[in-house]
């Protein structure tokens, strides 16, 4: 059997809240509203369907937190309901075309040079015109991933998810994790790159 | 320009190697690699680098409005259970 680490904030919250307590539920959103905010806005671009998918995600947390057994983490549990949220969003929408990205277009040397130019991060602040542009750079390569690898990448390089962890989330084998992660990194790459070569 | 077939096997294993998913043995053969090629290094460390960018990217901070709508809608949720009772 797999012991789960639960987070020991978590579940004395979770204890509260199940003993009659509102607040606990309080806390349990302030704890992670901002990062399932932000996966939204990842996933579906737009500041109102973010706010959708946090709606969503807490008020359907709220009803079933009674009978979730902590057999993984809250953060966890919390994200698989924002992540099939998302999905329900997007079949509504039909605005994206799912695509698949192939190895072979993301390799150096295919339609590219076979050098990339990847900024470095620079603690120095006065580039902060830098940084603001390579956030801006990196935000219009993300956005521009198909979403099945957006999803991936979101869960695995933002979250900090592991590889199981998110194979977990989304209902996927943990090769599929990592073969749509790599070709996520090998796409923001070509796009951060594209950019700074001026192309 | 394309690439080596031997090349591009490493290729494949570059995000497995980045995340420490690999046994020791492929990651010895991959260093090996490494050392003699330095467009595979150069293929790495590139693609290293992005996932570190990438990973750096500040949060956006939740608008106002957003965040007083989302604990109206908990309150008013809230407050209907709490009207049925507990008894689940
Ligand atoms: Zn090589």
């Amino acid at each position: 059997m797999n012991l789960v680490k639960t987070d020991s904030t978590d579940h004395q919250l979770i204890e509260q809240f199940r003993n009659g307590s509102p607040e606990a539920m309080e806390k349990i959103v302030e704890r992670y509203e901002e990062s399932i905010f932000n996966f939204g806005l990842r996933m579906c671009g737009q500041v109102q369907d973010a706010e959708d998918i946090m709606q969503e995600t807490f008020l359907n947390a709220l009803r079933s937190l009674h009978n979730f057994r902590e057999e993984t983490k809250l953060k966890n549990w919390l994200f698989r309901i924002a992540a099939n949220a998302c999905l329900r969003k997007r079949r509504k929408k039909k605005f994206e075309l799912e695509r698949e990205l192939s190895l072979e277009s993301l390799m150096p040397g295919a339609g590219s040079e076979a050098k990339f130019d990847i900024p470095s991060l620079s603690p120095d602040p006065d580039s902060e015109l830098l940084r603001a542009e390579l956030r801006d750079v990196i935000n219009d390569a993300v956005s521009s991933l198909p979403p099945k690898y957006r999803m991936v990448f979101s869960l695995r390089d933002v979250e900090g998810f592991d590889t199981e962890e998110t194979a977990q989330i989304l209902g996927i084998t943990s090769q599929a994790v990592k073969t749509r992660l790599h070709r996520a990194r090998l796409f923001l790459r070509k796009k951060i790159s594209e950019h700074y070569r001026g192309e | 320009m394309t690439m080596r077939e031997e090349c591009k096997e490493y290729f494949e294993k570059i995000s497995e190697y980045l995340d420490g998913e690999l046994d020791s043995e492929t990651c010895e053969k991959i260093e090996c690699h490494l050392r003699e090629c330095p467009e595979c290094l150069h293929c790495f460390e590139s693609l290293k680098r992005t996932a570190e960018i990438c990973r750096s990217l500040p949060r956006e901070k939740i608008p106002e409005d957003v965040e007083q709508r989302l604990k109206d809608k908990l309150k008013g949720f809230l407050s209907k259970d709490a009207a049925k009772s507990f008894d689940l």
